[in-house]
């Protein structure tokens, strides 16, 4: 998985491409780290560039979402596609998270 | 088989002469309760061919397996730093009767961590004739979460219970590290075994780890759980999911 993150005063957007999977816990302690020394209350995440998140991604979106709710900070996932879509609805994530199309 | 790169050995070995361990874990999986297709019952052991095409490599990585892959083996065996000697390839076997069609893929941990094996396995399963392009994406989705099981909590016997921590996910990552970079776990063999027919393709993933309770594995998981959703996955969208070996192997099954 890569990511590129973009900053505007109120929110930080990092978008995926790639696959979210086992394999990518370092990656995790990155992102998290964006959550800090943001003044942003709002970090969106952009899945519309990933390809496939298995369970083990989609349990690092949760540990973002807690991350973010401890520092008060609004987490909203974005733009899930095809097998991205369809890993996070069969998990009913979107009753944890915030999913915008 | 035609003439190999030089990473690659391949040979028609007699299956009286596969090494114990191997001939072993071939014989319990391909007649493993559960893993049974019909049509595939067990052949007049003299009907059948007394060799396999088989398929060694010392190190395996996703361009030499899909190279392997090209010569059709029905064995594929990455030998691994300081894993199974190629001597041991000569030493005695009891007999396995060959299955076809199907096929058997045998890596270290260290190599199958990152290689993204069920896509590989997949690409395959398709290339053989074993998997409708419509079925793909959900065999690969199970298959991966099979085998991201095998390797995290088999192998490198790893407990998700570690993520629930305060500041776990590091914990966990640093954990994943230090077993992959200790020689005897690297070892530890992730084996994948497919086979199929007319009705269903069946896929059988082992590994050598401690085992775990199936009863546990759960059905559903809601709330805010960080793990315990890959047995979600593979309950909804396989046809079937077994659990043996003491929770060493996950066979999925997919009717056509």
């Amino acid at each position: 998985m890569q990511f590129q993150t973009r900053s505007t005063s109120d929110e930080v957007e990092v978008r995926l491409n790639g696959r979210l999977e086992f394999t990518d816990h370092d990656r995790l302690s990155d992102i998290v780290g964006l959550l800090d020394g943001q003044r942003a209350r709002r970090f969106t995440i952009d899945l519309s560039g990933l390809e496939f998140l298995d369970s083990a991604g989609l349990g690092m979106l949760l540990i973002l979402q807690e991350e973010a709710e401890q520092r008060n900070i609004k987490l909203t996932v974005r733009g899930p596609q095809g097998d991205v879509k369809r890993s996070i609805d069969l998990a009913r994530i979107g009753e944890i998270i915030t999913i915008e199309p | 088989m035609e003439p190999a790169s030089p990473h690659l050995r391949p040979f028609c070995v007699m299956w009286t002469r596969v090494p114990d361990e191997t001939r072993a874990r071939i014989a319990a999986r391909f007649a493993m309760p559960g893993f049974e297709l019909s049509g595939f019952e067990p052949a007049d052991p003299a009907a059948l061919p007394s060799w396999a095409d088989a398929l060694l490599l010392e190190q395996a990585d996703r361009d030499r397996l899909r190279e392997a892959f090209d010569r059709n083996p029905f064995l594929t065996v990455e030998l691994g730093e300081g894993g199974d000697e190629p001597a041991a390839l000569r030493e005695d076997w009891t007999g396995a009767p060959a299955v076809e069609p199907g096929f058997y893929l045998s890596l270290t941990t260290g190599t199958a961590y990152g290689l993204q094996c069920a896509v590989l396995v997949c690409d395959e399963l398709a290339r053989r004739g074993g998997l409708r392009a419509d079925q793909r994406s959900n065999v690969e989705l199970c298959l991966h979460e099979a085998i991201a099981n095998a390797i995290v909590h088999g192998n490198l016997g790893l407990s998700s219970a570690t993520k629930n921590q305060p500041d776990g996910y590091r914990l966990f990552g640093q954990m994943l590290r230090d077993r992959l970079e200790d020689p005897a776990i690297k070892r530890r063999r992730i084996d994948i075994f497919c086979r199929w027919n007319a009705a269903t393709v069946a896929i059988a993933v082992v590994d050598q780890g401690g085992g775990f309770d199936s009863g546990a594995a759960p059905a559903a998981v809601g709330g805010k759980a960080r793990s315990g959703r890959g047995f979600v996955f593979m309950r909804a969208l396989a046809s079937r999911v077994a659990v043996t070996d003491g929770g060493r192997c996950t066979v999925l099954h997919f009717d056509l």
